[in-house]
């Protein structure tokens, strides 16, 4: 009896290292924060399947919108943490805490990897009065409660942009027209709706070469090489070094108590597909910086920017409660 | 010259012909299904084709694309189950003529409707893109709101019966539109703390529940009844059918390409606006309209086919997308390594006329899929109902699941599906409903946005419609098709011709 026990026990092991060591042993799920054709998916959809030929799985996508990502968010976190439900998604989540948005963030998930970071970029209307974003400071202080800003709600990348601005330069007397998406208040800023509207440098980037609108500046501590003469803003004011780089960012995430295996497989195979020439041809032709982080170095880039971005909006007074309350520390502190 | 042959590339490449064809077929079949759609077929499709050139795989895109739209108008005429918000309008009138025993026919001009439609839209693609781009730019926030309004105006042609009902099937519309986290601030409408509800109610849901499972129930009641034989003698309408509708399906036909050319609003409203437009122009139907006229086909099936084109118009000249389906093509073309932008018409002329060669095949391709294999399908509503009942009910499941995934979308789908039972059971019509959905968040951002803009300036706001021609136009278009809907109409007419007789 007791050597007919051992030997199931030694053959439940055997079966369970070999299972352990053949993962990925079925299709992984990827779950795709945003919706089909936003800059998350696309991000995503090109760099997965050069890691699926490193991992030698399959990674199938999907995409789970509504709530601003927070039900994508949800779902992985709540799946069995075995590395096979894999979320794909931005930096949104990291500020649902202290906007109500949710209990959740990527604290209770381990990076695989954090792909790459984007540059914001002001772009104005080709009729705006103005063609710098000095000269646009200068009209704005001048012409109070007339020029029109795109924002996305709260907790997007223009209001991010703008409370920095207001930090920097002091308040703006600036209208804010909220649209859902930087695609459609681009679109509206062609249309002449709005005047001004803080981007990420690849979504406007084509509009800009075709001359459909001008770019002020962007949002960096040095000039962009895609955008050659366009002032970046912490060469004007040196008041933004506080703030910059800033952008916002795209990364594959596992729930913690994911088996080391499993992370360590994920996140080598992520990195060689992020190493991909034409993946990162792609990203470079869309203006994003390559980062390809993941481990202990992702977990500080994540703090550090939850930290900055959470302050910037609790002294903005756009939060909903306070950084405080989740023990977000003050940058710097 | 060159051109010519990007645009005949797909002609002359048995491979990307194949697959357009495939493309096409699939897409009828996806269109058809209610619940599976375009959009998630595409996106699907994104991942699928990965490795592929980018031909063979905007060729395949295309082809579902142009084939699903029309495919919506199958279940809808057959089943009164649109297979796509876009078929709505067309089982308004399919619908009548199926229980008459003349799917064929409704199918036949649905078909060759269509495939006008479409040929003008790529038209107007091929040949106007740049100008219709410029007018679609010109749409500020305060025009979407007024073709909102003008759009809720519908709802009078809608409602079959009392306008009371229908009106107050439009609020509801509205209304449930309106659930979930605002899409602008974030904050809670209609949720009551429910954490589920805060992504809002699935539109998809609440139209499969209310046309597909109410219906279901409704057939209970006839369960032991012998289904409606289906003639399909004549399948192909006559060249003089064709030559009457011409005229309407060319107005119809422009609506759709300018409907679907605006960005943020697509097939679905042009559908509804071209019914609501035949239903207006057309002075005497062979039969009365919602009774199964033939002019309440053509009008949707025309629009929503232009609409195709349409949308591809502020994709090709701006890397605007017209429509969700667009959205995911420009993913689609990125990824390919393709900058879709402004400069896409500059740096790569290739690709817009290779488009504009797919849609063209797709188109005919449509047009042979459409006319065969009807028989096929008119088997399906001439099977027994103790058959027929549990297939729509399987169907709605799954495809009120498929949309995103999601058990509470089936919950939704389910409820709103016995609600509607109640609803036609009473009288209320299910059309503005799903017209309000649709309109809601049109309507609702727009309104926010064009009075946030003026610094919610009342005078300000007025001062704005007043000062464009393009508001002032669609303002006045508002307050007549009101007007023409109320006695005050009827009444200041009979005075004026009244006048002129006693002259």
């Amino acid at each position: 009896m007791k050597r007919y026990l051992i030997g199931a026990i030694s053959a439940l092991a055997l079966t369970a290292t070999t299972v352990a060591a053949e993962y990925p042993e079925k299709e992984i799920q990827g779950i795709i924060q945003w919706g089909a054709g936003g800059s998350t998916d696309t991000v995503m959809r090109s760099v997965t399947p050069h890691a699926e030929a490193a991992l030698g799985g399959t990674v199938v996508m999907q995409n789970m919108t509504g709530a601003v990502g927070a039900i994508a968010l949800n779902y992985v976190a709540d799946a069995e943490a075995d590395g096979y439900t894999v979320l794909m998604g931005a930096e949104n989540p990291m500020l649902y805490k202290i906007m109500g948005l949710g209990d959740k963030d990527y604290g209770e998930f381990v990076p695989i990897n954090i792909l790459a970071r984007g540059t914001p970029l002001l772009v104005a209307n080709n009729d705006a009065p103005f063609n710098s974003y000095s000269e646009m400071i200068a009209y704005v202080k001048e012409n109070p409660g007339t020029v029109r800003f795109g924002s996305t709600g709260p907790g997007g990348l223009p209001s991010v942009v703008t409370a920095m601005i207001n930090a920097v330069e002091g308040e703006l007397d600036v209208i804010a027209v909220p649209y859902d998406g930087d695609g459609p208040a681009l679109t509206g800023l062609q249309g002449g709706a709005i005047d001004v509207m803080p981007a990420v440098l690849g979504a406007a980037i084509e509009g800009v070469r075709a001359g459909n609108m001008k770019a002020l500046a962007v949002f960096d501590t040095a000039e962009n090489d895609k955008l050659p003469g366009v002032e970046a803003v912490a060469e004007v004011n040196d008041g933004y070094n506080t703030y910059l780089p800033w952008g916002p960012f795209f990364g594959v995430f596992v729930p913690k108590g994911t088996p080391d295996d499993a992370v360590a497989k994920l996140s080598a195979a992520y990195a060689e597909g992020a190493k991909n020439p034409e993946f990162i041809e792609l990203m470079e032709g869309r203006g994003f910086t390559l980062m390809g982080i993941s481990g202990d170095e992702a977990e500080a880039f994540l703090s550090k920017w939850q930290q900055g971005t959470a302050w910037l909006l609790q002294d903005a007074g756009l939060t909903k409660a306070s950084p405080e309350e989740f023990g977000i520390a003050r940058p710097g502190e | 010259m060159e051109t010519l042959m990007h645009f005949l590339t797909v002609f002359s490449d048995p491979q990307l012909l194949l697959l357009v064809g495939l493309g096409t077929f699939a897409g009828v079949y996806v269109g058809a299904i209610p619940g599976l759609s375009v959009t998630m077929a595409v996106s699907i499709l994104i991942s699928f084709t990965f490795s592929w050139d980018v031909y063979p795989a905007i060729s395949l895109m295309i082809g579902i694309y142009m084939g699903g739209v029309y495919g919506g108008s199958r279940t809808a005429i057959l089943l009164n189950i649109p297979g796509a918000p876009s078929a709505i309008a067309t089982a308004l009138d399919g619908y009548p003529m199926a229980k008459r025993g003349e799917a064929g026919t409704a199918i036949g001009v649905t078909t060759v409707m269509s495939f006008i439609g479409g040929f003008i839209g790529i038209g107007v693609l091929a040949l106007a893109a740049p100008f219709v781009s410029d007018f679609a730019l010109k749409f500020q926030p305060r025009d979407y709101m007024l073709l909102a309004i003008l759009g809720i105006l519908l709802v009078g042609s809608l409602s079959q019966g009392s306008l009371v009902k229908g009106i107050f099937a439009g609020a509801l519309g509205i209304a449930i539109g309106a659930v979930g986290r605002d899409p602008l601030t974030f904050a809670e409408r209609f949720t009551f703390d429910f954490r589920l509800m805060e992504g809002g109610i699935s539109f998809i849901a609440v139209m499969i529940g209310m046309f597909g499972v109410s219906e279901a129930l409704l057939q209970l009641h006839h369960v032991d009844k012998d289904a409606v034989r289906q003639k399909i003698t004549r399948i192909v309408p006559s060249l003089a059918t064709v030559k009457k509708h011409l005229p309407l399906s060319v107005q119809t036909s422009t609506i759709g390409v300018t409907i679907g050319a605006l960005p943020g609003t697509g097939g679905d409203i042009a559908a509804l606006m071209a019914y609501d437009h035949a239903k207006r122009v057309t002075k005497n139907p062979d039969r009365e309209f919602g009774d199964g006229a033939m002019e309440g086909l053509v009008a949707p099936e025309t629009a929503n086919n232009a609409a195709v084109g349409g949308a591809f118009i502020p994709m090709m000249t701006l890397g605007i997308p017209g429509d969700a389906v667009t959205a995911i093509m420009i993913g689609a073309l990125f990824i390919h390594g393709l900058n879709p932008g402004p400069m896409l018409m500059i740096d790569q002329p290739d690709m817009f006329w290779f488009i504009v060669g797919c849609l063209v095949m797709a188109n005919c391709f449509m047009l042979l899929f459409g006319l065969t294999g009807i028989k096929l399908f008119t088997k399906i509503v001439e099977m027994p109902r103790s058959v027929l009942i549990p297939l729509i009910m399987l169907l709605s499941i799954v495809g009120a699941f498929a949309v995103n995934n999601s058990i509470t979308d089936v919950y939704w789908m389910l409820g709103f599906g016995v609600f509607g039972y109640f609803m036609r059971h009473y009288g209320y019509p299910l059309g503005p409903v799903i017209l309000g959905v649709i309109l809601s968040r049109l309507l609702d951002d727009n309104w926010r946005r064009a009075i946030i803009s003026e610094r919610e300036d009342l005078g300000n706001f007025f001062a704005g419609v007043f000062g464009s021609p393009l508001s002032t136009v669609l303002l006045i278009a508002v307050v007549l098709i009101f007007v023409s809907q109320t006695p005050v109409w009827a009444w200041g007419k009979s005075r004026i011709f009244a006048k002129k007789e006693n002259t």
